[in-house]
């Protein structure tokens, strides 16, 4: 898709835009029930994994190991969620934390799919922003039709009251392992389209901080429509490549502006500033994140805001 | 509603203990509830009321003792599965959704009904038609809308539950339970926070459900109010039942006068 349209690092971008999507959307899932993982990276490790080996070992299509990858993440998942249906809130938190690490520690031990030198020349797919695209499209219908139905209003209030809504005969339990479970799976997809996107990965590749950026995805975005992943995954991807703008910008200011002081060294700043490839990127980044807490906790898309752009028709109809 | 009860007993308390460290809450308490019948329990703060209903509905479990609800043991069963026999309750301090509207919050009840089974729930949700209302949905939004005119709260559907004042959160906490189409409803302490006028209209509400066929067990420290309704009392104090008997019978009974009341208190 789009073969002539797009030069390789746009593409590039995308891919890695679309699989940061799709891993947002495997951390919305269990957090719909009000489970938070900051695990997911660990399933998309085991998804990478099974999919690599299947296909560089085994010769298997594509398409077949992205099935399994999911799959087996599916399974992993739900053994971790058993355990996980007792903890909440911290505990919780820790214990998908350590499941990500257990992974970690498993693959870099584990000689045949590379050990400490890393799983080389996994297959290139050159398809995959195609993958990418119709996976988004099919999850973003799932979670639109699970927030309309019956079962997405239960797990809200699994969310909201755990205790209130298993007296009300909401099963709790099945519902929590599901959503873990399809979490999980949609992790292992995403795992298996960034392996076989960057060809090389190793034990720190689905590392800690991937599953903390995954998870703010989700916070910056908003949890609790299911359009909240979507935006918060393409606005903090976006956001290298609008410094990046503003930088090109900055720098078409005249040099007579700026070449005496103060001003020199305010643009000094500015430009290191919007330099998201240095050290400070991650000063930049904090930052939005704190003025984003400060500004809309519940993050950029919430159910409120859904309303009021909701179109009149619509509105006296469901009012 | 057909008649499901053994021997026109709903609910049967054998032995019933529960201890938190050395505390007993509740200590071998047996207890009848008759099918049909608006029965109360009473007793002093501490007495074991609350605790008592946490066990019948499975949020905690017991030390000792059988529950027998229309004439099966449900000791074993998680308390959505008792929901799904037929057993439902409100919290004494609401448990509401607080981000769901009223409505929402009514038909949360009524899910357990539609959608016994979460993959049945599932397959719903990937299949419903994707503009307009599945039928399910429909059935289920009306008889929440049903239920919540019955209890007075119609007009006040689309509000979030948090917004609503205390009265009228604790009539959405019966409709809730209602919506579980329950054959016996568990009230702890319905009339907490209620007004005066309110607490009159609840009179009425809680006979209309008694009327429905459904048996209420009701823990209240509004006594005009269980005077009132009551078909039967049982009085708690310190775990165990101290009394058992009509209204009439507990006002007049000197050890519940001196247990509960204290001395001199005139009913």
């Amino acid at each position: 898709m789009f073969e002539g349209l797009l030069d390789g690092y746009t593409r590039s971008l995308l891919i890695f835009a679309g699989i940061n999507v799709i891993a947002a959307y495997s951390f919305y899932a269990p957090f719909k029930t009000g489970q938070v993982s900051l695990g997911q990276a660990g399933f998309m490790a085991v998804g990478a994994y099974t999919a690599a080996i299947l296909t560089q070992k085994f010769g298997m299509p594509f398409a077949v190991a992205l099935v399994a990858g999911g799959a087996v993440a599916g399974v992993v998942g739900v053994a971790v969620g058993f355990p996980a249906l007792r903890i909440k809130g911290i505990y919780l938190l820790l214990l998908t934390l350590g499941f990500a690490e257990i992974v970690s520690v498993i693959v870099l031990s584990w000689d045949y799919v590379g050990g400490a030198q890393g799983f080389r020349k996994i297959p290139f797919n050159r398809y995959t922003l195609d993958y990418v695209i119709v996976i988004i499209l099919v999850l973003l219908m799932l979670f639109a039709r699970l927030e309309r139905s019956s079962l997405g209003r239960a797990m809200d209030s699994i969310h909201q009251d755990e205790t209130a809504a298993e007296a009300m005969g909401i099963d709790v339990v099945r519902i929590k392992l599901l959503a873990f479970g399809l979490g999980a799976v949609i992790a292992g997809l995403a795992g298996a389209l960034y392996a076989h996107h960057a060809t090389y990965m190793d034990s720190t590749t689905f590392n800690v901080m991937m599953g903390i950026e995954i998870l703010m995805f989700v916070v910056v975005g908003g949890g609790s429509t299911f359009l909240g992943p979507l935006v918060g995954a393409a606005v903090l991807n976006m956001i290298p490549e609008i410094l990046r703008a503003l930088r090109d910008w900055l720098e078409l200011v005249p040099v007579a502006w700026t070449n005496f002081f103060p001003m020199n060294r305010v643009y000094d700043f500015l430009h290191d500033f919007l330099d998201f490839e240095n050290a400070k990127r991650l000063i930049a980044y904090g930052i939005i994140l704190i003025i984003m807490m400060i500004v809309r906790p519940d993050g950029l898309v919430t159910r409120d805001s859904l309303r009021r752009l909701a179109p009149a028709r619509w509105k006296a109809k469901h009012a | 509603m057909p008649e499901r009860s053994a021997n026109g007993v709903c609910l049967a308390i054998e032995g019933l203990t529960k201890r938190f460290g050395g505390f007993y809450a509740l200590n071998e308490l047996s207890m009848q509830v008759a099918t049909g019948h608006i029965h109360a329990l009473i007793g002093p703060n501490g007495a074991g009321k609350t605790t008592f209903f946490n066990l019948v509905t499975g949020v905690l479990p017991a030390d000792k003792g059988r529950i027998v609800f229309e004439g099966e043991v449900v000791d074993d069963a998680r308390p959505s599965k008792r929901t799904l026999r037929g057993i439902a309750r409100t919290f004494q301090n609401i448990r509401l959704f607080p981000h769901l509207t009223v409505l929402e919050t009514v038909m949360i009840g009524a899910h357990c009904r539609a959608f016994p089974s979460v993959v049945g729930a599932l397959g719903k949700a990937v299949l419903q038609p994707p503009f307009g209302e599945a039928g399910e949905e429909r059935t289920m939004r009306e008889h929440a809308l049903e239920l919540l005119s019955f209890l007075g709260l119609a007009s006040q559907q689309d509000a979030k539950a948090s917004d609503l004042p205390y009265g009228e959160q604790r009539k959405l906490e019966m409709a809730r339970a209602l919506a579980t189409q329950p054959r016996l409803l568990l009230l702890d302490e319905p009339a907490a926070g209620m007004n005066p006028h309110e607490t009159l209209e609840l009179d009425e509400t809680i006979k209309k459900i008694r009327d429905r066929g459904i048996t209420v067990v009701l823990v209240e420290h509004d006594m005009r109010l269980v005077m009132e309704i009551s078909d039967r009392i049982t009085v708690l104090n310190f775990g165990t039942r101290i009394a058992d008997g009509v209204p009439n019978e507990i006002q007049s009974n000197p050890a519940v006068i001196e247990a509960y009341l204290g001395e001199d208190v005139k009913l």
